[in-house]
């Protein structure tokens, strides 16, 4: 009897025991096992890492799948990215950001209009040639009113081109012509400076009539369902995944391409794990945020910075019956506020530019950069001052009490950080309090649309490199003057800077409408963009760019070991 | 048929023994019975003494801790607890656009370094057509990585730069780099160290209540910044006063719905179980349907109807959205329990006597499952702190500046890897609270279980 007890006991342990194993066998199983599958099936195909200079391929990220990779109504940057890599205009932006031939190999422009005369050699990825017919095909495209292209104003230089968008005159009527295969003809509506420019754009891309007709609506949404006559073509589209991208060999320029391959591996807009890939050697450049900076200065990185050309600002509601059209309030909030606190204690992100004009530096002026022949109005943090125009704003809105003023802002990391420092400035300096609307960016689009706001974080990329992509802002017409700010000073400002072709008054009435935006309190302007980045110290001739696919990797190459 | 004879001595009352009859011990209350066998408990007693010190942190401590949770303290930001805040006082900062720059043989400081601002001039190099400016936590090393890009130019006259970039008072090694005329690195670089001091202004120092009254404070002096017991956030504001003002929303949350949701279970329960039949049928299907809800396309659905302003924190309709989604837990727990104590003796005692309905359920049936009620109370507040904690960390509970335990996750994980205590404070509280609170209602339900009464 007790020696059955003892070994049923013994039998217990022993069942315990063999469970307890099991247990931390499976555990041990389940944490390492996949990683070492990885592993496995990593070294066998070897094209894992970001690097394959065998096969000529480097792995990108790209920041989301691209919406909308038809050109005529594209209008984000991600697919202004794969365009850029898979697509050619008239003219293209080299590596030292110069204007130079792309489909076209000559052009000619004067006040009435252009002619671009395309080159032989310029063919689609099916072998065809690239003709004067398909810009115009393209062109027409954008402006059909059924096609609702959000980017066709860009395209209102040419001449009946606002007409045709507007449904009054047919499509034919536009101002482009096609004389022969190889010749393109446009007659402008107005004399315009920087044309050449705008023919870089991604709406500006031509488009073949018969096979997008072919594609029954479907153009662009894969692969197959594309024609490309950039340097790289997509091979190979799994939606949400990967974008395959090989070299084109039908591009007029074999020597400018480098690479065989640009492989999109990875889609995420998640900054960990974008810089984990990249420590990992999965992909060739990764962004960087504040909290992962000094991780990267301790993995001794070669860390770069940029200035994407955007300028963010805070913008104020000017439609009747808001608090903030009232300018004395405009200038409170102006002067009691710091952008260099903003940028250099809480923003803390190196590249990033203490905001102080509509205009950005990069812009080209006169002779050098219009920030240097015009320069911004300086800004002093004037608690005084501010107090004064708040009283006065009091009297003149007679108020009692300032109600809650509604910030409206994106839900992201620096827009949230950005919001919550500007409500605890107002509070403290000037007493005023300040309700954060956080929405996500298609919801805020809506509500900046919509008016629903008294300030809103609002930010603006260039779309040409003209001042005018900035100075037109806020045009009463313009669409993207959410504000709804309407001067007729600033108005007639504008339609100088359109209209005259000489650099010396174009730049002089941009110099003026910094004078009315500073004056008039339109804006106030915080910060101009700036991105720190690390890339793969084997991959060269890697751009960023300020107007255009950013970042472009047509001249990467891949550096021999050793 | 033998006569039983009875006489009267047989019919007087018995003598009252008191070796029979005595108490020995003085009678116990249930309350008092339960009391003794949480004080038993240690874990459960400890629990309480948690919960107690947490409502006194929440109730008294912003008393004690005056400062201002959304105060930001921008000279502070992003510290750990037990920080160095020592600061000199120096004149405000006045733009300097290098004009006076003095000619250098070399890459130096113009002015001693300070948090406001380090400027730097430096001299030629060869064959540069232009200058990087880098600045590093380290010295560089032979890998020539320079750190942080600061600065660009590709006009080779211009030699000085102002850094501004958020300086804290460290050592930074700062190297210019020449570059040639297509903007690349060349060779030629120089490095120079900062040992950057912490400044503060007399215009900053009294605008955050460092200067005492009649203080006179001029350049050089030192001065101690505003103390953060617990650090700061990224924003600069105190750790200590932001839990003490989460606390509040966090403990509201996780009293108030739960009191609401089982006062309400309580009544329902009991009124399905009382009058049983097609009521109690009607009744418990309704809550069955309530029960299949999903809570969070509730919160969002009533968070939508109540009308919360965008800017303005949801915490009514939070509770709201809790207590319609809450209560059927409850309701069955009480509606099984009424179910059995109906069918008990006393009851149809009672009932003979004339009891009425509300006679009987507030008198004999609820008291008879108070302790299950309150061992689901204690359950339950910790659910909802979770929950509130949980909303605020999808970012759909409290509005800033507004702080909750939850919000303040949210915001801190985005920094766990370079200022961990910025999550692990208010991850600690809501974890402690929880766990004080779930122990102290598994003491409870040990307690007031009265099967588990003492026998002795």
């Amino acid at each position: 009897m007790a020696s059955n007890t003892i070994s049923s006991t013994g039998l217990a342990v022993r069942q315990l025991g063999l469970f307890a194993f099991a247990a931390v066998a499976g555990l041990a199983a389940l944490m390492w096992g996949p990683n070492l599958l990885a592993n496995l099936t990593a070294s066998a195909s070897g094209a894992n890492s970001a690097v394959d200079a065998a096969n000529n391929a480097i792995t990108v990220l790209l920041r989301e799948e691209p919406p909308q990779l038809d050109s005529t109504r594209s209008t984000d940057q991600v697919s202004g990215v794969v365009l850029g890599h898979v697509m050619e205009g008239l003219l293209r932006y080299d590596e030292n950001n110069a204007l130079v031939p792309g489909m076209a190999e000559s052009w000619r422009i004067d006040t009435e209009g252009a002619l671009f005369q395309l080159r032989e050699d310029a063919r689609w990825s099916d072998g065809q040639p690239v003709t004067a017919h398909d810009f115009v095909f393209a062109w027409r495209l954008v402006l059909d009113p059924d096609n609702a292209s959000e980017y066709a104003f860009i395209l209102y230089p040419v001449k009946n081109a606002e007409a045709v968008n507007q449904g009054l005159l047919p499509g034919d009527a536009l101002g482009v012509r096609a004389l022969d295969d190889r010749t393109l003809e446009v007659d402008f509506e107005r004399p315009i400076a920087f044309f050449d420019k705008l023919t870089a754009f991604s709406t500006y891309l031509p488009m073949r009539q018969d096979f997008y007709e072919a594609m029954n609506g479907g153009y662009g949404a894969d692969a197959d369902t594309m024609l490309y006559n950039g340097p790289f073509v997509i091979a190979n589209w799994v939606h949400g995944q990967s974008l395959d991208m090989r070299r084109n060999l039908y591009y007029w320029n074999q020597e400018r391409i480098r690479l065989d391959r640009i492989n999109v591996g990875y889609v995420t807009s998640d900054a960990n794990t974008s810089l984990n890939l990249f420590k990992d050697d999965k992909i060739v450049l990764t962004s960087l945020t504040p909290e992962n900076l000094t991780n990267a200065l301790e993995q001794r990185w070669q860390i770069h910075r940029f200035m994407d050309g955007s300028l963010f600002f805070l913008e104020f509601n000017h439609r009747p019956n808001r608090l903030t059209r009232n300018l004395n309030l405009r200038k409170a909030l102006y002067l009691a506020q710091d952008p260099n606190e903003l940028v250099y204690k809480v923003i803390k992100l190196p590249g990033y530019l203490p905001g102080a004009s509509l205009f950005p530096i990069f812009l080209d002026g006169e002779q050098g950069k219009f920030r240097d022949e015009h320069p911004a109005p300086t800004h002093r943090m004037d608690l005084d001052a501010a107090r004064r125009h708040l009283a006065l704003a009091k009297a003149e809105l007679d108020l009692e009490e300032f109600p809650p003023l509604v910030v409206l802002t994106g839900d992201n990391p620096v827009s949230n950080v950005q919001s919550e420092y500007f409500q605890a400035v107002f509070k403290k300096n000037l007493g005023l309090d300040i309700k954060i609307d956080r929405q996500i960016f298609k919801q805020r689009l809506a509500k900046m649309t919509s008016g629903d706001f008294d300030i809103v974080l609002a930010g603006w990329g260039p779309d040409y490199n003209d001042a005018l992509t900035f100075g037109d802002l806020f045009a009463s017409w313009n669409l993207n003057n959410r504000g709804r700010y309407s001067n007729p000073a600033y108005d007639e400002q504008v339609r100088i800077a359109q209209n005259a072709l000489d650099g010396k008054t174009r730049m002089a009435a941009f110099a003026e409408i910094q004078r009315i935006v500073h004056e008039d309190v339109v804006i106030i302007p915080s910060y101009e963009r700036g991105v720190a980045y690390v890339t793969h110290p084997r991959v060269q001739g890697i751009l960023r760019r300020v107007v255009g696919a950013d970042t472009d990797y047509t001249n990467a190459y891949i550096v021999p070991e050793g | 048929m033998a006569e039983t004879a009875y006489s009267a001595e047989d019919f007087a009352p018995a003598p009252a023994l008191a070796s029979v009859q005595g108490i020995s011990r003085p009678s116990l209350s249930y309350w008092q019975d339960a009391w003794l066998r949480l004080k038993a408990n240690r874990r459960a007693l400890f629990s309480l003494y948690i919960v107690v010190a947490l409502l006194a942190f929440t109730l008294v401590g912003p008393f004690v801790w005056r400062l201002d949770p959304a105060l930001q303290d921008l000279e502070q930001i992003s510290q750990p607890p037990g920080a160095d805040r020592n600061a000199t006082i120096v004149e405000p900062y006045r733009p300097w656009n290098g004009d006076d720059a003095p000619t250098t043989a070399s890459l130096r400081l113009v002015e001693p370094p300070n948090t406001q601002a380090v400027r730097l001039v430096w001299a030629p190099l060869p064959g540069a057509d232009g200058y990087r400016l880098y600045r590093n936590i380290f010295p560089v090393g032979p890998e020539r990585a320079f750190g942080l890009p600061l600065f660009e130019t590709l006009d080779p006259t211009k030699r000085h730069f102002e850094d501004r970039l958020d300086l804290r008072p460290q050592t930074y090694f700062y190297s210019v780099v020449a570059l040639d005329g297509q903007g690349r690195l060349t060779d030629a670089f120089e490095t120079v160290a900062a040992e950057v001091r912490r400044v503060i202004t007399v215009e900053e120092a009294q605008a955050m209540g460092l200067v005492e009254e009649g203080q006179a404070l001029a350049p050089g002096d030192g001065i101690k910044l505003q103390a953060h017991p617990l650090g700061t956030d990224y924003l600069g504001r105190d750790m200590l006063a932001r839990m003490m003002a989460g606390a509040r929303v966090s403990l509201f949350i996780g009293l108030v719905a739960p009191l609401i949701f089982i006062t309400f279970g309580v009544a329902y329960g009991a009124a399905a179980g009382f009058f049983g039949g097609w009521i109690d049928q009607a009744l418990m299907r309704f809550s069955d349907f309530v029960v299949a809800l999903p809570f969070l396309l509730f919160m969002i659905l009533i968070r939508v109807i109540s009308g919360v302003q965008p800017g303005e924190s949801g915490i009514v309709p939070l509770v709201l959205a809790m207590v319609l989604l809450s209560w059927p837990a409850t309701a069955r727990l009480v509606r099984g329990q009424i179910l059995q104590i109906r069918e008990e003796g006393y009851i149809s005692a009672s009932r003979l006597l004339g009891a009425g309905a509300p006679y009987l359920v507030l008198r004999h049936m609820i008291p008879n499952t108070l302790g299950v009620i309150l061992v689901t109370l204690t359950f339950a507040v910790p659910t909802a702190i979770f929950t509130e904690a949980f909303l605020s960390f999808i970012g759909m509970g409290v509005a800033p500046p507004t702080a909750s335990w939850g919000s303040m996750c949210n915001e801190g994980i985005k920094t766990m890897l370079t200022h961990p205590h910025e999550l692990i404070f208010p991850a600690l509280f809501i974890s402690i609270t929880v766990l004080a609170f779930n122990l102290l209602g598994d003491g409870l339900r040990d307690a007031l279980d009265a099967r588990m009464r003492s026998t002795e």
